[in-house]
C-alpha cells in the first residue's frame, strides 16, 4: 500500500513574530514495516535554515528558524510512504495466545544480556509525561496474570481502555495528568496511548509512544472530505526475544495497513509534532491543522 | 618580639587531640615536617598579627566584591581562613596523577555515553543507571568536540579518611565552580601573608588558567581560522557563584554574557554587541546544560539560547563542558567506577572513591535500608538546593519517611559510607582549632592529557563536627598550598594579572562586550544622576523647611511640588492638598526611603546597584569599592531617619551625595575613553539635562510674588550648585533672567542644560553608527534642534509673564519641547544600540515537568 500524506500546520499571530526557532517531528521515519519514499517540507515565509537529522530514537527531526518578521507561519509537509505487506500479513498470522507469558517476560527483562532487551529497559522507566502510579497498576493488573501470554494481556488492556473510556477532545489538554484521565475516563488518542504505556510500565513492561496517522474511510457511498484526517497516536510494547508490538487503544485494534508511523519515543514530549520558541508576536495565536491521508 | 610572641602562644599552640586524623599531626603526636614552617610563622605573627591579617583579607575580599550569593543578589562576602591548607609536594604528586587519571576516565565515560554505550552493551553498568538519570540528555546523543577530549574541565571533591588516604566523595563535570574562588583566595593570601607565602615555596596557580585558555583557543582553532571569540556564559547576577564568573571573565579576558546576549542566526552563534552581531566560537558555560536551549531542552528556560544545540551539532560553535556532561555528576557512577576503570584502563583507579551504594541495585537497596544510620544519602540527580542527608542525624519519623522515599524511587538514590574528614588547623575565635576539611581539585584538558591545578579549594566546617561542608551551610574557604621542595620558577610575575596570550590567535577583538553591558552602563549613569539630583533637591528643601526664616506658603508649595515632579513620585505634593504641604514629613520620608515607590531615592539607588551587578566585570577595583560604600550607606539610610526630619535631616543625605560624586569622579578621571565610558557619560548627560529641565519647569514657570520668586530661584540655584556664582555675578538684568541663563544657556556651567546637550552631541558624533542614509541621523537632528532652540531663545521672551495663566508661557513651551527632544534621543539610542528582543515565548506550551 502506498500513501500520500499532506499535513499542514498554520499559525497566525496577533503581532509580527521577529524570530523563531523550531523543531518538528513531521517527517515519517522508516520502520520494519514502512519506508518513506519521498517527503517534502515547505515552510512559508521562506525559512533561513532548515536541517534534518536522525535523533536518538531513530526519528527524523527537522529544525528550522525564521529570522524575518512574519504574521503567519505555514508548515506544509507532503510524504509518500509504502507500507509493506509484511505488516498486515503478520497481523493475520498473529495468534496472540503464544509467546512469552507475562512472568517469563519480566524474568527475561531482568536476566537477558541481549542488546535489544537492555535497550528496551529504557522504556520501563518513568518519562517526563508518564509516571507509573499505583492507581495505574491497580487498573492494569487484572489483565496481566503471570501465566498469561503478554501480548494477549496487552490486547485485553487495549480493549478495556477502548471500552471503559470515552473519546472526548474537550476533556483534556496535552498536560492533563494520567491519574486524572484515569479518574474521568475521558480523553483523546494521546491520553489513551499514555495511559496504556503508564499501565504497562507500572507493571514493569517496556512500552513506547508512537505518533503517526490513521487513514479514515468515509461512510459507504460518500466522498472523503479533504483535511478530515488527523494525526494519531498509539503505543508499542516490547516482549523479550520477540520484539515490539503495536496496539491502538483508541480504535481497539493492532495498527496495520491503515496506520502510518511518524516517530516514536518515551512519550509525546519526545516526538511532539512542533516545539519551539518565538520572539514578539503578541499575546495570542491561532492554530489550524489539516491532515490528508490518501491512497495512491 | 620573642616576648610578645610568647604572650600569645596560647591560641597558637595547635592541638588536635581527639579529632581523629589531623592534617598537621596525622595519626601521631609529632608535627609533620611540611607544617613546621607555617606554624612557626604564625607564632611569630602572634594572635594580634593574625587577626590584623584576617581583617585585611576581609577588606580585600569585600573590595573585590568577592561574594557567594545564597539567595540575595548582593550576597555575603566570601569567607577566607587566614591559615592555608598545606599538602607536601611528595604527597601531591600522587593526588595529581590520581586526578589526572580520573579526568581521563570520566572523559571516556562521557564519550561512551553519547556514543556507542558499550558500558550498557557489555553489562558494565545497569541500563537504568543511565536511562533514569535526568542528566542523560538524549538530545545530546552523538555530540562531539574536536580534539582528544570531550570533558574540558573536571572537579573532584575529596576528603582524607582516618587512615590518611584521600577518598573521592563526588565529582563536578557540568560547569565546575570553585577554581575562580581558589584563585581569588590565592591572590588575597599572597597579599596578606606575603613573606610567609614567598618563603613557603608554594606552587603557582597561573599555569592552570593558562592551560584552560590554551585549550579553549585550540578548540576554537578547530572551527575558525580567524581570531576566535570565546565567551563565558553566566546565568546572571542572581547565581550564587556570579562573582566567580565575573572574576574569571576578567582574568581570562573573555566577555561575560548571558543567554539573552547571544543569538543563533544563519546557523552560527552570535553575540549581540554594539557594532551588531559578532560570531562566537567557544562558549565556556556556567549554565547547567538542561537550561542551555529552550528549543530542545528545558522549554521554559530563559537562561539559554534558542537553537544553540543545533549549532553545536553542526560543529559551528563549541560549548565546554559539552552539554550532556552533567550525567557524570551522578554519584551512582562511583559504585561502578572500579569496573568501568577495568574496562577502559585495565586497572582500578589510583584514587579510591568512598564506598557507594546505588539503591537501583536490589542488594544495595537492602543494605542501605538496614544500615541507613551509618550512611549519607544523596539523590542521583542533584538539584541546586539539595543537601545530602546524614542517616545518623534523622529521628525515627524522618528516617522512615526517607526509607519510604527511597523505596518509592530506588533508582534515584545513592548512599555513601560516612567518612569522618580529617581536621586541619583553622583560625577561629583567636585560636587555631581543628576543623573538618574537604578539598576540591580541578583538572583541565590539554591537547594530550589533563593539567591539574596545583592546589584547589579547601573548605572547612565552622564547628568541630560540621557534617556538610558545602558553601550553602556557612563553610569557610582556605587557600591550598602545595609546598615545593625548592622555589619554583616564576611564570607570571603578578599572579593576579591575566596570563599573556600564548599566541595572537587567543587575543580577543576590541569592544568585545554585549549590548546588555552597554545598556546597563548607560542606565547606571542615568540612575546615578537621578539619585543625585533628587538628593540635592531634598537637601535644599530640608534646609529651607527647617530654616528660622518664615517661608511663605507659595514658596513652600512650589518647592514641594518640585520634589514630586523631579522625582516623578506622583501624585505626592501635586494634589494641592494643604494638609500634605503643612505636614510634608511623611511624604518626604517616603521619597527618600520607600524602595517600592518608583522614583524614590532608594528605588533609584537600588536600580543603580542592580545595573552595577550586571556589569561587575567592567568595574575597576576603586569603582567596586565605591559601589560597596553606596550599598552600605543605602542600607543605613533608614536608620539615619529613625528620628524623622527633626534634626538636620539634610546631613543624613550628605554621605550619599559624596559617594555619588566619587562615582562620577571615577568615571570622569579614571575611565578609559572607550565605548563603555561613552555610554555611561551619555546616560549622565541625558539624565542631567532632563533633571535640569524638570527642575526649571516646575519651579520657575509659575509666576510668584517677587520675594517668593527669589526664594524659589535661590533654592533651585543652590541645589544646582550655582548659587555662589549667581550671587557673585554682576547683575545687569533681572534675577530671573540671570538665573535662567546660568541654568539653561551657560556653556561654562557644567550643570547647565546646554552643556549636557553639547556633550551629548559630541558623543553621538563618534558612536559606531548603524547604517543610515545621507544626512543626519534622527537623534543628531533632535539634538541639533535642542541646541539651536536654546541658543536662539531670548531671555526676555523666556521671563515674560503671561497674565492670564500666571505662568512664563514662553519658557514652558521651550522646556516642554526640549524635554520631548531629549526623551526621543534617548529612545533612539535604545533602539539603535540596545537589544530590543529579549523574551521569547513557547510555540506550544509545555505545562508538564520536563525534568525526570
Amino acid at each position: 500500500m502506498i500513501y500520500r500524506i499532506r499535513h499542514i500546520t498554520h499559525y497566525e499571530y496577533e503581532k509580527p513574530v521577529t524570530l523563531c526557532y523550531n523543531r518538528a517531528y513531521l517527517l515519517p521515519r522508516d520502520t520494519d514495516y514502512q519506508s518513506c519514499t519521498e517527503s517534502q517540507i515547505q515552510i512559508s515565509p521562506a525559512h533561513t535554515l532548515g536541517q534534518q537529522r536522525i535523533d536518538y530514537f531513530g526519528n527524523k527531526a527537522y529544525f528550522f528558524s525564521l529570522e524575518q518578521p512574519h504574521r503567519e507561519l505555514k508548515i506544509d509537509v507532503t510524504s509518500e510512504i509504502r507500507v509493506h505487506e509484511s505488516k498486515y500479513a503478520r497481523e493475520c498470522e498473529l495468534d496472540l495466545d503464544f509467546g512469552n507469558t507475562c512472568g517469563q517476560a519480566l524474568i527475561a527483562l531482568q536476566e537477558s544480556r541481549e542488546l535489544p532487551v537492555l535497550e528496551a529497559r529504557e522504556f520501563v522507566l518513568n518519562s517526563p509525561m508518564i509516571k507509573a502510579t499505583s492507581s495505574l497498576r491497580e487498573y492494569a493488573r487484572a489483565s496481566f496474570g503471570s501465566n498469561r501470554p503478554l501480548l494477549s494481556a496487552v490486547r485485553e488492556l487495549t480493549e478495556r481502555i477502548y471500552t471503559d473510556f470515552t473519546y472526548d477532545p474537550e476533556s483534556t489538554s496535552i498536560a492533563t495528568p494520567l491519574d486524572e484521565v484515569l479518574l474521568n475516563k475521558r480523553g483523546v488518542c494521546q491520553d489513551f496511548a499514555h495511559l496504556a504505556i503508564g499501565c504497562l510500565r507500572s507493571l514493569g513492561f517496556p512500552a513506547r509512544y508512537v505518533s503517526g496517522y490513521l487513514e479514515t474511510l468515509p461512510p459507504p457511498g460518500q466522498e472523503k472530505l479533504v483535511g478530515s484526517d488527523a494525526s494519531h497516536a498509539w503505543f508499542a510494547v516490547f516482549s523479550p526475544g520477540e520484539g515490539w508490538f503495536e496496539f491502538d487503544p483508541t480504535n481497539n485494534n493492532m495498527p496495520a495497513e491503515h496506520h502510518i508511523t511518524t516517530a516514536w519515543g518515551r512519550d509525546y514530549g519526545d516526538v511532539s509534532p512542533l516545539k519551539g520558541v518565538f520572539f514578539d508576536g503578541g499575546k495570542s495565536q491561532k492554530l489550524s491543522v489539516s491532515v490528508d491521508v490518501s491512497r495512491l | 618580639m620573642e616576648k610578645r610572641a610568647a604572650e600569645n602562644l596560647e591560641g597558637l599552640q595547635y592541638s588536635a587531640a581527639g579529632s581523629g586524623y589531623d592534617e598537621v599531626y596525622g595519626n601521631q603526636s609529632q608535627i609533620q615536617g611540611h607544617w613546621q614552617y607555617l606554624l612557626d610563622g604564625l607564632k611569630t605573627l602572634g594572635v594580634q598579627g593574625i587577626h590584623e591579617r584576617q581583617l585585611k583579607a576581609e577588606r580585600i575580599l569585600r573590595d573585590d566584591g568577592a561574594t557567594y550569593n545564597s539567595g540575595s543578589p548582593s550576597g555575603t562576602t566570601w569567607q577566607l581562613d587566614p591559615v592555608p591548607a598545606l599538602i607536601s609536594s611528595e604527597e601531591w604528586a600522587g593526588i595529581e596523577s590520581g586526578l589526572q587519571e580520573r579526568a581521563e576516565l570520566f572523559d571516556l565515560v562521557l564519550k561512551d555515553l553519547y556514543g556507542p554505550r558499550d558500558l550498557i552493551r557489555l553489562g558494565i553498568m545497569p541500563p537504568e543507571l543511565i536511562y533514569s538519570h535526568g542528566g542523560f540528555l538524549r538530545a545530546c546523543d552523538g555530540l562531539s568536540l574536536p580534539g582528544e577530549h570531550q570533558l574540558v574541565m573536571h572537579a573532584t571533591d575529596m576528603v582524607r579518611d582516618s587512615q590518611g588516604n584521600m577518598q573521592v566523595i563526588g565529582d563536578r563535570t557540568q560547569a565546575p565552580s570553585g577554581s575562580g574562588y581558589a584563585l581569588e583566595n590565592r591572590t588575597v593570601m599572597s597579599r596578606v601573608l606575603p613573606s610567609l607565602f614567598r618563603d613557603s615555596h608554594v606552587h603557582r596557580l597561573s599555569l592552570f588558567f593558562q592551560s584552560l585558555r590554551l585549550k579553549l583557543s585550540s578548540l576554537a582553532s578547530a572551527i575558525t581560522d580567524e581570531q576566535p571569540r570565546i565567551v563565558i556564559l553566566t546565568p546572571g547576577s542572581y547565581n550564587e557563584t556570579y562573582f566567580e564568573h565575573t572574576y574569571l571573565a576578567n582574568y581570562l579576558g573573555f566577555p561575560l554574557v548571558q543567554g539573552s546576549d547571544l543569538r543563533v542566526s544563519k546557523g552560527f552563534l552570535w553575540m549581540k554587541s554594539l557594532g551588531g552581531l559578532e560570531r562566537v566560537d567557544v562558549v565556556l558555560r556556567r549554565v547547567d546544560d538542561f537550561y542551555c536551549d529552550p528549543v530542545e531542552l528545558k522549554s521554559d528556560s530563559r537562561l539559554g539560547v534558542p537553537g544553540l544545540l543545533e549549532v553545536v551539532r553542526a560543529g559551528r560553535v563549541i560549548v565546554a563542558n559539552p552539554m550532556g556532561s552533567g550525567f557524570l555528576e551522578n554519584p551512582a557512577l562511583l559504585r561502578y567506577l572500579p569496573q568501568i576503570a577495568n574496562h577502559f584502563l585495565g586497572r582500578e583507579p589510583l584514587l579510591s572513591s568512598v564506598k557507594t551504594f546505588w539503591c537501583g541495585d536490589p542488594q544495595d537497596l537492602t543494605y542501605v535500608i538496614e544500615n541507613i544510620d551509618k550512611l549519607v544519602i544523596k539523590t542521583c540527580f542533584r538539584k541546586p538546593t539539595e543537601q545530602s542527608v546524614f542517616g545518623s542525624s534523622l529521628d525515627e519519623k524522618a528516617r522512615l519517611a526517607l526509607i519510604n522515599k527511597i523505596r518509592h524511587e530506588p533508582l534515584h538514590f545513592v548512599a555513601q559510607e560516612y567518612i569522618r574528614p580529617s581536621t586541619t588547623p583553622s583560625w577561629n575565635n583567636s585560636q587555631l582549632l581543628p576543623r573538618p576539611s574537604i578539598l576540591r581539585g580541578f583538572s583541565v584538558a590539554t591537547n594530550s592529557s589533563y593539567n591539574v591545578m596545583p592546589g584547589g579549594l579547601t573548605r572547612v566546617g565552622n564547628v568541630a563536627d560540621s557534617l556538610n561542608l558545602s558553601n550553602l551551610r556557612g563553610a569557610i574557604s582556605k587557600d591550598t598550598w602545595i609546598l615545593a621542595s625548592e622555589p619554583e620558577k616564576q611564570i607570571s610575575l603578578l599572579e593576579a594579572r591575566p596570563p599573556q596570550a600564548a599566541n595572537h590567535a587567543s587575543k580577543q577583538p576590541r569592544n568585545a562586550f554585549p549590548c546588555r553591558v552597554v545598556e546597563n552602563l548607560y542606565w547606571m549613569g542615568r540612575y546615578a544622576v537621578r539619585a543625585e539630583s533628587a538628593l540635592r533637591l531634598l537637601r535644599t528643601v530640608f534646609v529651607q523647611l527647617n530654616s528660622t526664616y518664615h517661608m511663605p506658603q507659595e514658596t513652600r508649595q512650589v518647592l514641594l511640588q518640585t520634589v514630586t515632579q523631579l522625582t516623578m513620585t506622583y501624585p505626592g505634593f501635586t494634589l494641592s492638598d494643604a494638609a500634605t504641604a503643612l505636614q510634608p514629613e511623611a511624604e518626604l520620608l517616603a521619597v527618600v526611603l520607600d524602595g517600592k515607590r518608583s522614583g524614590s531615592i532608594t528605588a533609584n539607588l537600588n536600580a543603580l546597584l542592580e545595573c552595577s551587578d550586571q556589569v561587575r566585570e567592567m568595574l575597576s577595583a576603586d569603582t567596586q569599592r565605591v559601589i560597596n560604600d553606596l550599598r552600605d550607606e543605602l542600607a543605613g539610610l533608614a536608620d539615619a531617619f529613625k528620628q524623622g526630619l527633626t534634626a538636620a535631616p539634610e546631613e543624613a543625605l550628605d554621605p550619599l551625595v559624596t559617594t555619588l560624586l566619587a562615582l562620577s569622579g571615577l568615571w570622569q578621571e579614571s575611565m578609559v575613553r572607550g565605548l563603555g565610558w561613552r555610554f555611561i557619560d551619555m546616560g549622565l548627560r541625558v539624565e542631567k539635562a532632563l533633571q535640569g529641565l524638570s527642575l526649571i519647569r516646575s519651579s520657575l514657570v509659575p509666576v510668584l510674588p517677587e520675594y517668593q520668586q527669589l526664594q524659589v530661584l535661590e533654592s533651585i540655584l543652590l541645589s544646582s550648585e550655582v548659587l555662589i556664582t549667581f550671587r557673585r555675578r554682576d547683575h545687569s538684568g533681572s534675577d530671573m533672567s540671570q538665573g535662567l541663563e546660568l541654568l539653561l544657556h551657560d556653556n561654562s556651567n557644567p550643570r547647565s542644560v546646554f552643556y549636557q546637550i553639547d556633550q551629548l552631541r559630541q558623543h553621538l558624533a563618534v558612536l559606531p553608527s548603524a547604517v543610515h542614509g545621507a544626512g543626519l541621523a534622527e537623534e543628531d537632528r533632535f539634538m541639533l534642534e535642542a541646541s539651536s532652540a536654546i541658543q536662539l531663545s531670548s531671555l526676555d521672551a523666556l521671563v515674560a509673564e503671561d497674565e492670564k495663566t500666571l505662568t512664563r508661557a514662553g519658557l514652558d513651551q521651550l522646556l516642554s519641547r526640549l524635554q520631548y527632544l531629549l526623551q526621543e534621543t534617548s529612545n533612539q539610542i535604545s533602539t539603535k544600540y540596545f537589544d530590543q528582543i529579549k523574551v521569547h515565548q513557547q510555540l506550544v506550551r509545555t505545562d508538564w515537568d520536563e525534568e525526570l
